[in-house]
């Protein structure tokens, strides 16, 4: 599989500097639907549009802007963003190493793999070994267009894990949630417990399927049956999407916007 | 001051039931842009554009299609896939219990906390055996029309649950298609005493994010008319294969 990168750079720790790209470990899943124009059935593809004067604006014709007012933006540029914090903008700096068992759950956010650059293999190699021998992981800072990110570096397979984390001031506290003390008699605590024991099970993600992609997967089935399949006229030419980082940005920036609603 | 409550349920397994309500346990708090065009600096809308015509489609012409083969598709209708939405339900079934340690946190997603509702002894005594048993339990629950995978985790005091992704929203790592590389033992030795030499434990508080304020500076000075000084971003020199056993030891010295 061709892995397209989302970010150039290197990662280093200490003294060792490793040319990396880091790359998505996410993906819909199984069941993703693409938008079909129903007159011609040619997939949709997302576009910035200015609706003053309607036409479609390439990604060389857009420009950040932050609002002060209606209508009142103070714009930035990528050259300027990048100045907030050159030295973390192409180096994830690994600052120290921890325990990631330390680390409590709900501090981890999206994850991403880092993979070689030419020449970087060897040193790649190392650190993802060493790393599974220690069972430890790297924690570092770095910047990825408008955010800095605090991430933990760890080893899956033969390969590095990059996974961002929420800061602290952005986990929430939840004091004001704890119960009252007391717990439930003895005998019904080695109930409960025995209960645990007896659902013990190893962790195999394979073992959850989603039902309703089950069902989805059934339905589709059924209609490629009954009804076929169209086909969508042959693009001659695919359309310049532009620079990859800003077409990511703006796709990123859209599964936040909905996230939050 | 954790987030509202979101939903209410109860946790379901064996005998035991432990009604809950979520809440969120995350709050993002960024400088947010929006998107411009430079010449007329009008704010930008998402547009979607067939490839074909390159011409806007309005929501009553888009139509959902499942790709089975390149540029084939499946038509599927809104009211078909609705038919396969789950039923609601106010159950957080536990399937099965698994040590904390076996999940990897690329599988981790949301995190909720859950408070108590109504009664609190099963709950309290759910959390701390979780804790001392050092175990999530593994969980699937409905919600607003979609059906989540979860693990049930206890921060010792409290129950969290934490989305988990599917197995199939995973990009497994053999398809990365790494190169094996041997490495000698010495380098791997000196490697992991390195490791160990920078090893701390985990203090959050110590990360705030600069950048942000930064960030919000260069804004303000923007605002103010003033001109920004354009500094080019930095890239590391990368360690040469051959000069790899002499980063490490020299990295080490640094340490030790």
């Amino acid at each position: 599989m061709a892995v397209t990168g989302i970010w150039t750079g290197t990662i280093s720790f200490s003294l060792v500097a490793i040319p990396v790209q880091l790359v998505k470990a996410v993906r819909p899943g199984r069941v993703s639907f693409r938008l079909l124009h129903s007159k011609d059935y040619s997939p949709l593809a997302r576009r910035m549009l200015c609706p003053e004067e309607e036409v479609l604006v390439p990604p060389d014709e857009i420009i950040r802007g932050y609002e002060i007012g209606p209508d009142k933006y103070i714009l930035v540029t990528d050259e300027e963003l990048e100045s907030v914090s050159p030295e973390r903008s192409r180096t994830i700096e690994i600052l120290e190493f921890i325990d990631l068992s330390e680390v409590e759950p709900v501090y981890f956010d999206q994850p991403y793999y880092l993979v070689p650059a030419k020449g970087g293999e060897k040193a790649y190699r190392l650190l993802v070994e060493v790393m599974r021998r220690t069972n430890k992981a790297g924690l570092a800072k770095f910047v990825l267009r408008e955010r800095e990110y605090l991430v933990a570096v760890k080893s899956v397979g033969e390969a590095l894990a990059l996974i961002t984390l929420h800061y602290r001031e952005e986990i929430l506290s939840e004091e004001d949630l704890e119960p009252a003390q007391g717990e439930l008699e003895a005998m019904e605590k080695s109930r409960l417990k025995k209960s645990i024991e007896n659902m013990m099970a190893d962790f195999n993600p394979e073992h959850y399927a989603d039902q309703r992609r089950d069902r989805i997967m059934d339905l589709l089935k059924k209609k490629a049956k009954e009804q076929g399949q169209v086909e969508a006229p042959r693009v001659e030419e695919e359309e310049g999407e532009g620079p990859a980082d800003l077409i990511a940005a703006l796709e990123e920036s859209m599964r936040q916007v909905k996230k939050s609603r | 001051m954790a987030g509202r409550a979101m939903w209410k349920g109860f946790i379901h397994f064996g005998e035991t039931s432990v009604p809950v309500k979520l809440h969120t346990a995350v709050k993002e708090n960024r400088v947010q842009f929006h998107l411009l065009h430079k010449r007329d600096q009008v704010r930008l809308h998402q547009q979607m554009i067939c490839a074909y015509e390159k011409v806007p489609v309005p929501p009553e012409e888009q139509v959902k299609g499942f790709e089975m083969e390149e540029g084939r598709f499946i038509l599927v209708d809104p009211t078909e896939l609705e038919q396969t939405e789950p039923e609601s339900s106010r159950m957080i079934e536990v399937h099965e219990f698994v040590k904390t340690a076996q999940i990897d946190p690329i599988f981790l997603d949301r995190a909720y906390y859950l408070e108590p509702d109504i009664t609190f002894k099963e709950y309290n005594t759910l959390a701390g055996l979780l804790e001392e048993m050092a175990v999530d339990g593994i969980c699937t629950w409905t919600m607003r029309k979609r059906s989540y995978l979860g693990a049930l985790q206890s921060s010792g005091k409290t129950l969290r649950l934490n989305t988990l992704r599917y197995v199939d929203e995973v990009i497994p790592v053999t398809s990365l298609e790494l190169q094996k590389f041997s490495l000698s033992e010495k380098e791997l030795n000196i490697g992991s005493e390195l490791i160990n030499h920078l090893t701390e434990s985990f203090r959050p508080e110590k990360f705030t994010n600069e950048h942000q304020q930064r960030l919000q500076a260069l804004i303000d000075k923007k605002a103010r008319g003033e001109k920004i000084a354009i500094l080019r971003p930095r890239r590391k020199k990368s360690t040469a294969p051959d000069k790899l056993l002499e980063a490490l030891e020299a990295s080490l010295r640094k340490v030790a």
